[in-house]
Protein backbone atom coordinates (compact mmCIF):
# COMPACT_ATOMS: atom_id res chain seq x y z
CA UNK A 1 0.00 0.00 0.00
CA UNK A 2 2.89 2.35 0.76
CA UNK A 3 4.22 2.03 -2.78
CA UNK A 4 0.77 2.59 -4.26
CA UNK A 5 0.24 5.61 -2.05
CA UNK A 6 3.61 7.10 -3.01
CA UNK A 7 2.95 6.54 -6.71
CA UNK A 8 -0.52 8.06 -6.52
CA UNK A 9 0.97 11.04 -4.67
CA UNK A 10 3.50 11.50 -7.47
CA UNK A 11 0.78 11.20 -10.13
CA UNK A 12 -1.37 13.73 -8.25
CA UNK A 13 1.58 16.13 -7.98
CA UNK A 14 2.47 15.92 -11.67
CA UNK A 15 -1.14 16.18 -12.78
CA UNK A 16 -0.94 19.84 -11.72
CA UNK A 17 2.82 20.47 -11.90
CA UNK A 18 3.19 20.22 -15.68
CA UNK A 19 6.95 19.79 -15.94
CA UNK A 20 6.61 19.17 -19.66
CA UNK A 21 3.47 18.87 -21.72
CA UNK A 22 5.28 16.25 -23.79
CA UNK A 23 4.47 14.04 -20.81
CA UNK A 24 1.89 15.78 -18.68
CA UNK A 25 -0.48 17.37 -21.21
CA UNK A 26 -2.78 14.34 -21.02
CA UNK A 27 -2.48 14.10 -17.23
CA UNK A 28 -5.11 16.79 -17.02
CA UNK A 29 -7.69 14.40 -18.34
CA UNK A 30 -9.42 11.96 -15.98
CA UNK A 31 -9.34 9.10 -18.48
CA UNK A 32 -5.54 9.00 -18.63
CA UNK A 33 -4.59 10.22 -15.17
CA UNK A 34 -7.25 7.96 -13.63
CA UNK A 35 -5.84 5.05 -15.60
CA UNK A 36 -2.38 5.82 -14.22
CA UNK A 37 -3.84 5.85 -10.70
CA UNK A 38 -5.54 2.54 -11.46
CA UNK A 39 -2.21 1.05 -12.55
CA UNK A 40 -0.49 2.38 -9.42
CA UNK A 41 -3.17 0.80 -7.27
CA UNK A 42 -3.03 -2.50 -9.10
CA UNK A 43 -6.60 -2.47 -10.35
CA UNK A 44 -6.26 -1.41 -14.00
CA UNK A 45 -9.65 -2.56 -15.32
CA UNK A 46 -11.92 -1.32 -12.52
CA UNK A 47 -9.93 1.90 -12.30
CA UNK A 48 -10.03 2.44 -16.03
CA UNK A 49 -13.82 2.13 -16.01
CA UNK A 50 -14.08 4.53 -13.08
CA UNK A 51 -11.79 6.97 -14.90
CA UNK A 52 -13.91 6.72 -18.04
CA UNK A 53 -17.11 7.43 -16.10
CA UNK A 54 -15.44 10.51 -14.61
CA UNK A 55 -14.07 11.57 -17.98
CA UNK A 56 -17.52 11.67 -19.56
CA UNK A 57 -18.61 14.47 -17.25
CA UNK A 58 -15.68 16.59 -18.44
CA UNK A 59 -15.86 16.15 -22.22
CA UNK A 60 -16.48 19.80 -23.01
CA UNK A 61 -14.43 21.48 -20.30
CA UNK A 62 -12.16 24.12 -21.68
CA UNK A 63 -9.41 25.52 -19.50
CA UNK A 64 -8.11 28.78 -20.88
CA UNK A 65 -6.02 31.55 -19.40
CA UNK A 66 -5.46 29.63 -16.21
CA UNK A 67 -9.12 29.55 -15.26
CA UNK A 68 -10.92 26.29 -14.66
CA UNK A 69 -14.61 25.60 -14.20
CA UNK A 70 -13.67 22.67 -11.96
CA UNK A 71 -10.45 20.87 -11.16
CA UNK A 72 -10.24 18.06 -13.72
CA UNK A 73 -7.02 16.65 -12.37
CA UNK A 74 -8.30 16.36 -8.83
CA UNK A 75 -11.52 14.78 -10.15
CA UNK A 76 -9.54 12.18 -12.09
CA UNK A 77 -7.00 11.31 -9.40
CA UNK A 78 -9.10 11.46 -6.24
CA UNK A 79 -12.30 10.18 -7.86
CA UNK A 80 -10.59 7.09 -9.24
CA UNK A 81 -8.63 6.45 -6.05
CA UNK A 82 -11.67 6.75 -3.81
CA UNK A 83 -13.74 4.46 -6.05
CA UNK A 84 -11.04 1.79 -5.95
CA UNK A 85 -10.46 2.17 -2.19
CA UNK A 86 -14.14 1.80 -1.33
CA UNK A 87 -14.67 -1.04 -3.82
CA UNK A 88 -17.64 0.93 -5.15
CA UNK A 89 -19.19 0.26 -8.53
CA UNK A 90 -17.27 2.26 -11.20
CA UNK A 91 -20.50 3.99 -12.25
CA UNK A 92 -20.42 5.80 -8.89
CA UNK A 93 -16.98 7.26 -9.62
CA UNK A 94 -18.24 10.46 -11.18
CA UNK A 95 -20.51 11.17 -8.21
CA UNK A 96 -17.46 10.87 -5.92
CA UNK A 97 -15.23 12.85 -8.26
CA UNK A 98 -17.36 15.91 -8.82
CA UNK A 99 -17.38 17.21 -5.21
CA UNK A 100 -13.58 16.78 -5.18
CA UNK A 101 -13.30 18.79 -8.36
CA UNK A 102 -15.23 21.66 -6.77
CA UNK A 103 -12.93 21.60 -3.75
CA UNK A 104 -10.08 21.39 -6.25
CA UNK A 105 -10.92 24.83 -7.62
CA UNK A 106 -9.51 26.18 -4.35
CA UNK A 107 -6.29 24.17 -4.54
CA UNK A 108 -5.86 25.26 -8.16
CA UNK A 109 -6.28 28.91 -7.21
CA UNK A 110 -3.84 28.46 -4.36
CA UNK A 111 -1.34 26.84 -6.75
CA UNK A 112 -1.63 29.64 -9.31
CA UNK A 113 -1.32 32.28 -6.61
CA UNK A 114 1.63 30.78 -4.75
CA UNK A 115 3.56 30.29 -7.98
CA UNK A 116 3.62 34.06 -8.43
CA UNK A 117 6.23 34.12 -5.66
CA UNK A 118 8.72 32.08 -7.66
CA UNK A 119 8.63 34.28 -10.72
CA UNK A 120 9.89 37.21 -8.62
CA UNK A 121 12.79 35.07 -7.53
CA UNK A 122 13.34 34.34 -11.24
CA UNK A 123 13.51 38.09 -11.90
CA UNK A 124 16.18 38.43 -9.21
CA UNK A 125 18.28 35.63 -10.66
CA UNK A 126 18.18 37.28 -14.09
CA UNK A 127 19.33 40.55 -12.54
CA UNK A 128 22.32 38.62 -11.19
CA UNK A 129 22.90 37.07 -14.66
CA UNK A 130 22.15 33.69 -13.16
CA UNK A 131 20.46 31.79 -16.01
CA UNK A 132 20.68 28.45 -14.27
CA UNK A 133 18.86 29.99 -11.31
CA UNK A 134 16.05 31.08 -13.58
CA UNK A 135 15.71 27.56 -14.93
CA UNK A 136 15.67 26.21 -11.39
CA UNK A 137 12.87 28.61 -10.47
CA UNK A 138 10.82 27.52 -13.45
CA UNK A 139 10.91 23.85 -12.52
CA UNK A 140 11.56 23.22 -8.86
CA UNK A 141 9.47 25.35 -6.46
CA UNK A 142 6.16 24.71 -8.24
CA UNK A 143 6.78 20.98 -7.78
CA UNK A 144 6.71 21.46 -4.03
CA UNK A 145 3.67 23.72 -4.24
CA UNK A 146 1.81 20.97 -6.05
CA UNK A 147 3.23 18.29 -3.74
CA UNK A 148 1.75 20.04 -0.73
CA UNK A 149 -1.57 20.89 -2.37
CA UNK A 150 -2.18 17.67 -4.31
CA UNK A 151 0.44 15.02 -3.60
CA UNK A 152 0.24 14.84 0.18
CA UNK A 153 -3.59 14.77 0.31
CA UNK A 154 -3.54 11.98 -2.31
CA UNK A 155 -0.99 10.04 -0.26
CA UNK A 156 -3.08 10.38 2.89
CA UNK A 157 -6.22 9.26 1.06
CA UNK A 158 -4.66 6.14 -0.40
CA UNK A 159 -2.53 5.21 2.62
CA UNK A 160 -5.05 5.78 5.39
CA UNK A 161 -8.36 6.05 3.56
CA UNK A 162 -9.03 2.43 2.57
CA UNK A 163 -10.85 1.12 5.63
CA UNK A 164 -12.62 4.40 6.19
CA UNK A 165 -13.84 4.58 2.57
CA UNK A 166 -15.23 1.05 2.66
CA UNK A 167 -17.09 1.69 5.90
CA UNK A 168 -18.43 4.98 4.63
CA UNK A 169 -19.73 3.29 1.51
CA UNK A 170 -21.38 0.55 3.59
CA UNK A 171 -23.03 3.18 5.75
CA UNK A 172 -24.79 4.79 2.78
CA UNK A 173 -28.31 3.34 2.49
CA UNK A 174 -29.18 1.57 -0.75
CA UNK A 175 -31.75 4.13 -2.00
CA UNK A 176 -29.08 6.82 -1.75
CA UNK A 177 -26.59 4.65 -3.65
CA UNK A 178 -29.18 4.33 -6.41
CA UNK A 179 -29.69 8.09 -6.29
CA UNK A 180 -25.91 8.56 -6.68
CA UNK A 181 -26.03 6.29 -9.71
CA UNK A 182 -28.76 8.47 -11.18
CA UNK A 183 -26.63 11.56 -10.58
CA UNK A 184 -23.67 9.74 -12.14
CA UNK A 185 -25.74 8.88 -15.20
CA UNK A 186 -26.82 12.51 -15.55
CA UNK A 187 -23.29 13.94 -15.26
CA UNK A 188 -22.14 13.24 -18.84
CA UNK A 189 -24.90 15.67 -19.87
CA UNK A 190 -22.84 18.47 -18.32
CA UNK A 191 -19.70 17.67 -20.28
CA UNK A 192 -21.74 17.30 -23.45
CA UNK A 193 -23.67 20.51 -22.83
CA UNK A 194 -20.46 22.49 -22.31
CA UNK A 195 -19.08 21.13 -25.56
CA UNK A 196 -22.30 21.94 -27.41
CA UNK A 197 -22.11 25.44 -26.05
CA UNK A 198 -18.50 25.74 -27.20
CA UNK A 199 -18.80 24.21 -30.67
CA UNK A 200 -22.39 25.14 -31.21
CA UNK A 201 -22.43 27.23 -34.35
CA UNK A 202 -26.03 26.94 -35.39
CA UNK A 203 -25.44 25.34 -38.74
CA UNK A 204 -23.55 22.31 -37.41
CA UNK A 205 -25.87 21.60 -34.46
CA UNK A 206 -28.14 19.23 -36.46
CA UNK A 207 -25.21 16.81 -36.57
CA UNK A 208 -25.49 16.41 -32.81
CA UNK A 209 -29.07 15.19 -33.26
CA UNK A 210 -27.99 12.97 -36.14
CA UNK A 211 -25.43 11.28 -33.90
CA UNK A 212 -27.94 11.01 -31.09
CA UNK A 213 -30.73 9.34 -33.05
CA UNK A 214 -28.43 7.12 -35.09
CA UNK A 215 -27.40 5.71 -31.72
CA UNK A 216 -30.90 5.52 -30.25
CA UNK A 217 -32.61 3.92 -33.22
CA UNK A 218 -29.88 2.12 -35.15
CA UNK A 219 -27.77 1.23 -32.08
CA UNK A 220 -24.53 2.34 -33.77
CA UNK A 221 -21.44 2.40 -31.55
CA UNK A 222 -18.99 5.29 -31.16
CA UNK A 223 -16.50 4.00 -33.72
CA UNK A 224 -19.05 3.56 -36.50
CA UNK A 225 -20.53 7.00 -35.75
CA UNK A 226 -17.03 8.49 -36.04
CA UNK A 227 -16.46 6.83 -39.40
CA UNK A 228 -19.80 7.99 -40.83
CA UNK A 229 -19.24 11.47 -39.42
CA UNK A 230 -15.80 11.66 -41.05
CA UNK A 231 -17.30 10.65 -44.40
CA UNK A 232 -20.02 13.29 -44.13
CA UNK A 233 -17.47 15.92 -43.08
CA UNK A 234 -15.03 15.15 -45.88
CA UNK A 235 -17.81 15.08 -48.49
CA UNK A 236 -19.04 18.48 -47.32
CA UNK A 237 -15.48 19.83 -47.46
CA UNK A 238 -15.07 18.85 -51.08
CA UNK A 239 -18.51 20.12 -52.04
CA UNK A 240 -17.64 23.46 -50.46
CA UNK A 241 -14.32 23.47 -52.25
CA UNK A 242 -16.13 23.02 -55.53
CA UNK A 243 -18.16 26.13 -54.93
CA UNK A 244 -15.23 28.00 -53.53
CA UNK A 245 -14.91 30.51 -56.35
CA UNK A 246 -18.36 31.89 -55.59
CA UNK A 247 -18.40 31.24 -51.88
CA UNK A 248 -15.29 32.78 -50.42
CA UNK A 249 -16.83 36.08 -49.44
CA UNK A 250 -18.22 36.27 -45.96
CA UNK A 251 -15.74 33.76 -44.62
CA UNK A 252 -13.35 36.24 -43.11
CA UNK A 253 -15.33 36.76 -39.93
CA UNK A 254 -15.60 33.13 -39.06
CA UNK A 255 -12.42 32.53 -37.18
CA UNK A 256 -13.85 34.81 -34.57
CA UNK A 257 -17.15 32.94 -34.42
CA UNK A 258 -15.71 29.56 -33.78
CA UNK A 259 -13.04 30.66 -31.37
CA UNK A 260 -14.76 33.42 -29.50
CA UNK A 261 -15.47 31.63 -26.20
CA UNK A 262 -11.91 30.57 -25.56
CA UNK A 263 -10.32 33.64 -26.99
CA UNK A 264 -12.67 35.96 -25.20
CA UNK A 265 -10.38 36.70 -22.35
CA UNK A 266 -7.10 36.88 -24.19
CA UNK A 267 -8.35 38.37 -27.44
CA UNK A 268 -9.68 41.38 -25.64
CA UNK A 269 -6.15 42.37 -24.80
CA UNK A 270 -5.37 42.64 -28.46
CA UNK A 271 -8.34 44.68 -29.46
CA UNK B 1 31.33 40.01 -38.10
CA UNK B 2 30.21 36.52 -38.98
CA UNK B 3 26.49 35.98 -39.27
CA UNK B 4 25.01 34.36 -36.18
CA UNK B 5 22.95 31.36 -37.12
CA UNK B 6 20.76 29.16 -34.96
CA UNK B 7 21.37 25.49 -35.42
CA UNK B 8 18.58 23.02 -36.00
CA UNK B 9 19.30 21.49 -32.60
CA UNK B 10 18.76 24.90 -30.95
CA UNK B 11 15.37 25.16 -32.59
CA UNK B 12 14.38 21.66 -31.51
CA UNK B 13 15.44 22.44 -27.94
CA UNK B 14 13.51 25.70 -28.01
CA UNK B 15 10.42 23.93 -29.36
CA UNK B 16 10.60 21.13 -26.78
CA UNK B 17 11.27 23.50 -23.87
CA UNK B 18 8.15 25.35 -24.98
CA UNK B 19 6.22 22.42 -23.54
CA UNK B 20 7.41 23.57 -20.11
CA UNK B 21 5.67 26.92 -20.58
CA UNK B 22 3.19 26.08 -17.84
CA UNK B 23 5.50 24.43 -15.32
CA UNK B 24 5.43 27.44 -13.03
CA UNK B 25 2.00 28.56 -14.20
CA UNK B 26 0.83 31.52 -12.11
CA UNK B 27 -1.80 34.21 -12.09
CA UNK B 28 0.64 37.08 -12.15
CA UNK B 29 2.36 36.51 -15.48
CA UNK B 30 1.09 33.06 -16.55
CA UNK B 31 3.63 31.56 -18.98
CA UNK B 32 6.30 34.27 -18.65
CA UNK B 33 8.98 32.31 -16.82
CA UNK B 34 8.31 29.22 -18.93
CA UNK B 35 8.95 31.23 -22.07
CA UNK B 36 12.15 32.74 -20.66
CA UNK B 37 13.29 29.23 -19.77
CA UNK B 38 12.56 28.00 -23.31
CA UNK B 39 14.59 30.82 -24.85
CA UNK B 40 17.78 29.90 -22.96
CA UNK B 41 19.26 27.73 -25.76
CA UNK B 42 18.53 30.49 -28.29
CA UNK B 43 20.26 33.31 -26.39
CA UNK B 44 23.15 31.03 -25.47
CA UNK B 45 23.81 30.43 -29.17
CA UNK B 46 23.37 34.05 -30.21
CA UNK B 47 25.22 35.90 -27.44
CA UNK B 48 28.57 35.17 -25.86
CA UNK B 49 28.47 36.80 -22.46
CA UNK B 50 26.32 35.81 -19.53
CA UNK B 51 25.36 39.42 -18.97
CA UNK B 52 24.06 39.85 -22.50
CA UNK B 53 22.24 36.49 -22.42
CA UNK B 54 20.45 37.37 -19.18
CA UNK B 55 19.69 40.81 -20.53
CA UNK B 56 18.01 39.35 -23.63
CA UNK B 57 16.02 36.86 -21.57
CA UNK B 58 14.47 39.61 -19.48
CA UNK B 59 12.09 40.67 -22.21
CA UNK B 60 10.34 37.31 -21.92
CA UNK B 61 9.54 37.83 -18.24
CA UNK B 62 6.37 39.72 -19.11
CA UNK B 63 2.76 38.59 -19.03
CA UNK B 64 2.32 35.99 -21.72
CA UNK B 65 -0.30 33.33 -22.32
CA UNK B 66 -1.24 31.30 -25.35
CA UNK B 67 -2.02 27.72 -26.24
CA UNK B 68 1.53 26.36 -26.00
CA UNK B 69 1.32 22.82 -27.37
CA UNK B 70 -0.51 22.49 -30.68
CA UNK B 71 -0.83 25.75 -32.61
CA UNK B 72 0.64 28.45 -30.36
CA UNK B 73 4.13 27.03 -31.04
CA UNK B 74 4.01 29.21 -34.14
CA UNK B 75 4.71 32.16 -31.81
CA UNK B 76 7.63 30.31 -30.26
CA UNK B 77 9.06 29.88 -33.76
CA UNK B 78 8.56 33.56 -34.54
CA UNK B 79 10.35 34.45 -31.27
CA UNK B 80 13.38 32.44 -32.34
CA UNK B 81 13.46 33.98 -35.78
CA UNK B 82 13.18 37.54 -34.42
CA UNK B 83 15.93 36.89 -31.87
CA UNK B 84 18.19 35.65 -34.64
CA UNK B 85 17.56 38.75 -36.77
CA UNK B 86 18.08 41.01 -33.76
CA UNK B 87 21.39 39.37 -32.94
CA UNK B 88 22.49 39.99 -36.52
CA UNK B 89 22.04 43.70 -36.10
CA UNK B 90 18.62 44.21 -37.62
CA UNK B 91 16.66 47.06 -36.16
CA UNK B 92 14.35 45.03 -33.92
CA UNK B 93 13.89 46.30 -30.37
CA UNK B 94 12.78 44.26 -27.38
CA UNK B 95 9.52 46.22 -27.51
CA UNK B 96 8.99 45.16 -31.13
CA UNK B 97 9.40 41.52 -30.20
CA UNK B 98 6.93 41.77 -27.36
CA UNK B 99 4.47 43.72 -29.49
CA UNK B 100 4.39 40.87 -31.99
CA UNK B 101 4.12 38.21 -29.29
CA UNK B 102 1.36 39.84 -27.29
CA UNK B 103 -0.50 40.68 -30.47
CA UNK B 104 -0.51 37.08 -31.57
CA UNK B 105 -1.05 35.32 -28.26
CA UNK B 106 -4.80 35.96 -28.07
CA UNK B 107 -5.78 34.78 -31.55
CA UNK B 108 -3.45 31.78 -31.32
CA UNK B 109 -4.88 30.85 -27.93
CA UNK B 110 -8.35 30.98 -29.45
CA UNK B 111 -7.47 28.80 -32.42
CA UNK B 112 -5.22 26.48 -30.42
CA UNK B 113 -7.79 25.90 -27.70
CA UNK B 114 -10.47 25.23 -30.28
CA UNK B 115 -8.31 22.68 -32.06
CA UNK B 116 -6.91 20.97 -28.96
CA UNK B 117 -9.68 21.26 -26.37
CA UNK B 118 -12.71 21.75 -28.60
CA UNK B 119 -11.97 19.15 -31.27
CA UNK B 120 -9.14 16.70 -30.69
CA UNK B 121 -9.77 16.09 -27.01
CA UNK B 122 -13.54 15.43 -27.01
CA UNK B 123 -13.48 13.23 -30.12
CA UNK B 124 -10.56 11.15 -28.85
CA UNK B 125 -11.87 11.00 -25.30
CA UNK B 126 -15.34 10.05 -26.52
CA UNK B 127 -14.03 7.12 -28.52
CA UNK B 128 -11.56 6.09 -25.82
CA UNK B 129 -14.24 6.20 -23.10
CA UNK B 130 -16.56 3.92 -24.99
CA UNK B 131 -13.70 1.45 -25.40
CA UNK B 132 -12.70 1.76 -21.74
CA UNK B 133 -16.25 1.28 -20.47
CA UNK B 134 -16.44 -1.93 -22.50
CA UNK B 135 -13.43 -3.09 -20.48
CA UNK B 136 -10.96 -2.61 -23.32
CA UNK B 137 -7.58 -1.40 -22.09
CA UNK B 138 -6.86 -0.02 -25.58
CA UNK B 139 -9.12 2.91 -24.66
CA UNK B 140 -6.80 5.00 -22.49
CA UNK B 141 -3.71 3.88 -24.42
CA UNK B 142 -5.23 4.96 -27.73
CA UNK B 143 -6.13 8.30 -26.17
CA UNK B 144 -2.60 8.90 -24.88
CA UNK B 145 -0.77 7.82 -28.02
CA UNK B 146 -2.94 9.54 -30.62
CA UNK B 147 -3.18 12.71 -28.55
CA UNK B 148 0.59 13.00 -28.17
CA UNK B 149 1.32 12.15 -31.80
CA UNK B 150 -1.08 14.86 -32.96
CA UNK B 151 0.25 17.33 -30.39
CA UNK B 152 3.90 16.88 -31.30
CA UNK B 153 3.31 16.75 -35.05
CA UNK B 154 1.19 19.91 -35.09
CA UNK B 155 3.41 21.61 -32.51
CA UNK B 156 6.58 20.97 -34.53
CA UNK B 157 4.99 21.92 -37.84
CA UNK B 158 3.67 25.21 -36.52
CA UNK B 159 6.92 26.01 -34.69
CA UNK B 160 8.93 25.56 -37.88
CA UNK B 161 6.37 27.51 -39.88
CA UNK B 162 6.71 30.37 -37.43
CA UNK B 163 10.50 30.27 -37.55
CA UNK B 164 10.77 30.14 -41.34
CA UNK B 165 8.00 32.49 -42.37
CA UNK B 166 7.65 34.78 -39.37
CA UNK B 167 4.54 36.77 -38.80
CA UNK B 168 3.38 36.42 -42.40
CA UNK B 169 2.86 32.69 -41.81
CA UNK B 170 -0.04 33.36 -39.48
CA UNK B 171 -1.62 35.99 -41.65
CA UNK B 172 -1.64 33.90 -44.81
CA UNK B 173 -2.83 30.94 -42.82
CA UNK B 174 -5.77 32.86 -41.37
CA UNK B 175 -6.75 34.58 -44.59
CA UNK B 176 -7.00 31.41 -46.64
CA UNK B 177 -9.95 30.27 -44.57
CA UNK B 178 -8.71 26.68 -44.77
CA UNK B 179 -8.53 26.44 -41.03
CA UNK B 180 -12.16 27.42 -40.72
CA UNK B 181 -13.35 24.75 -43.05
CA UNK B 182 -11.21 22.11 -41.40
CA UNK B 183 -12.55 23.24 -38.03
CA UNK B 184 -16.07 22.85 -39.38
CA UNK B 185 -15.46 19.30 -40.54
CA UNK B 186 -14.09 18.35 -37.19
CA UNK B 187 -16.99 20.08 -35.48
CA UNK B 188 -19.30 17.81 -37.45
CA UNK B 189 -17.37 14.72 -36.37
CA UNK B 190 -17.18 16.01 -32.80
CA UNK B 191 -20.87 16.77 -32.58
CA UNK B 192 -21.87 13.38 -33.95
CA UNK B 193 -19.59 11.61 -31.48
CA UNK B 194 -21.01 13.76 -28.70
CA UNK B 195 -24.53 12.91 -29.86
CA UNK B 196 -23.59 9.26 -29.59
CA UNK B 197 -22.25 9.88 -26.07
CA UNK B 198 -25.46 11.60 -25.01
CA UNK B 199 -27.51 8.69 -26.28
CA UNK B 200 -25.35 5.91 -24.91
CA UNK B 201 -24.04 7.41 -21.66
CA UNK B 202 -26.78 9.57 -20.23
CA UNK B 203 -28.58 6.39 -19.24
CA UNK B 204 -31.57 7.85 -17.46
CA UNK B 205 -34.96 6.13 -17.53
CA UNK B 206 -38.29 6.60 -15.78
CA UNK B 207 -39.02 3.54 -13.65
CA UNK B 208 -42.60 4.57 -12.82
CA UNK B 209 -45.23 1.93 -13.48
CA UNK B 210 -48.93 1.94 -12.75
CA UNK B 211 -51.42 -0.85 -12.68
CA UNK B 212 -54.90 0.23 -13.60
CA UNK B 213 -57.26 -2.68 -13.21
CA UNK B 214 -55.61 -5.43 -15.20
CA UNK B 215 -53.58 -3.18 -17.44
CA UNK B 216 -50.10 -2.30 -16.29
CA UNK B 217 -48.62 0.88 -17.63
CA UNK B 218 -44.87 1.30 -17.81
CA UNK B 219 -44.00 4.95 -18.34
CA UNK B 220 -40.67 4.25 -20.00
CA UNK B 221 -42.38 2.10 -22.66
CA UNK B 222 -44.72 4.99 -23.39
CA UNK B 223 -41.80 7.42 -23.63
CA UNK B 224 -39.89 5.06 -25.92
CA UNK B 225 -42.85 4.80 -28.26
CA UNK B 226 -43.01 8.59 -28.43
CA UNK B 227 -39.31 9.12 -29.06
CA UNK B 228 -36.38 6.98 -28.09
CA UNK B 229 -33.98 8.68 -25.74
CA UNK B 230 -36.43 11.40 -24.78
CA UNK B 231 -35.17 11.70 -21.20
CA UNK B 232 -31.43 11.74 -21.98
CA UNK B 233 -32.05 14.30 -24.70
CA UNK B 234 -34.23 16.45 -22.46
CA UNK B 235 -31.62 16.39 -19.68
CA UNK B 236 -28.77 17.23 -22.08
CA UNK B 237 -30.67 20.08 -23.68
CA UNK B 238 -31.78 21.33 -20.26
CA UNK B 239 -28.20 21.46 -19.01
CA UNK B 240 -27.12 23.09 -22.27
CA UNK B 241 -29.73 25.78 -21.68
CA UNK B 242 -28.23 26.41 -18.22
CA UNK B 243 -24.69 26.57 -19.63
CA UNK B 244 -25.89 28.89 -22.35
CA UNK B 245 -27.40 31.18 -19.72
CA UNK B 246 -23.91 31.46 -18.20
CA UNK B 247 -24.92 29.79 -14.96
CA UNK B 248 -21.70 28.80 -13.15
CA UNK B 249 -20.72 25.14 -13.58
CA UNK B 250 -20.58 24.82 -9.81
CA UNK B 251 -24.25 25.77 -9.50
CA UNK B 252 -25.22 23.53 -12.40
CA UNK B 253 -23.51 20.63 -10.64
CA UNK B 254 -25.35 21.39 -7.41
CA UNK B 255 -28.66 21.59 -9.29
CA UNK B 256 -27.94 18.27 -11.01
CA UNK B 257 -27.11 16.59 -7.70
CA UNK B 258 -30.28 17.93 -6.09
CA UNK B 259 -32.56 17.03 -9.00
CA UNK B 260 -30.98 13.60 -9.45
CA UNK B 261 -31.17 12.63 -5.80
CA UNK B 262 -34.70 13.92 -5.22
CA UNK B 263 -36.08 12.46 -8.45
CA UNK B 264 -34.43 9.12 -7.73
CA UNK B 265 -35.78 8.93 -4.16
CA UNK B 266 -39.25 9.81 -5.46
CA UNK B 267 -38.91 7.05 -8.05
CA UNK B 268 -39.30 9.38 -11.03
CA UNK B 269 -35.82 8.88 -12.48
CA UNK B 270 -33.68 5.78 -12.45
CA UNK B 271 -30.93 3.89 -14.24
CA UNK B 272 -31.47 0.70 -16.23
CA UNK B 273 -30.82 -2.42 -14.16
CA UNK B 274 -28.10 -3.69 -16.47
CA UNK B 275 -26.02 -0.52 -16.32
Amino acid sequence: MLVSALLVALIATCSTWWFSHVVTRTWLYPLWVGFLVALAMGQPIAGMKAAAYIQLAYLGWITAGGTMPGNLMVAGVFGTALTLLSHADPSLAVTFAVPFSLLGILTWQAYMTLNSIWIHQGDKFLDQNNIRGLRLMNYVPSFFTSLVLNGIPAFLLVYYGGGWAQQALKAIPQPLITAFQVVGAMMPALGIAMLLNYMGQKKVIPFFFLGFFLTEYLKLDTMSITIFAAIVGIALYFFQNGQNSSGTSGRSGKVKDSTAPAAGQTASEKE
Amino acid sequence: MAEKKLRHSDLVKNWLLGYSSETCYNYERLQAMGRANAMIPIVRRLYDTKEKQAQELKKYMVFFNTEPSFIGTVIHGIDASMEEQRANGEDITAEDINAVRTGLMGPMAGIGDTVSQGIIYPILAGIACSLALAGNIAGPILFEVVYKVLMLTLGYTFYMMGYRQGKSAILSFLKAGTLNRITEIFSIVGLMVVGNMAASRVTIICPLAFTIGKVSLNIQTVLDSLMKGLLPLAITLGVWKMVDKKIKPTYIIIIMFAVGIVASLLGILGVPKTA
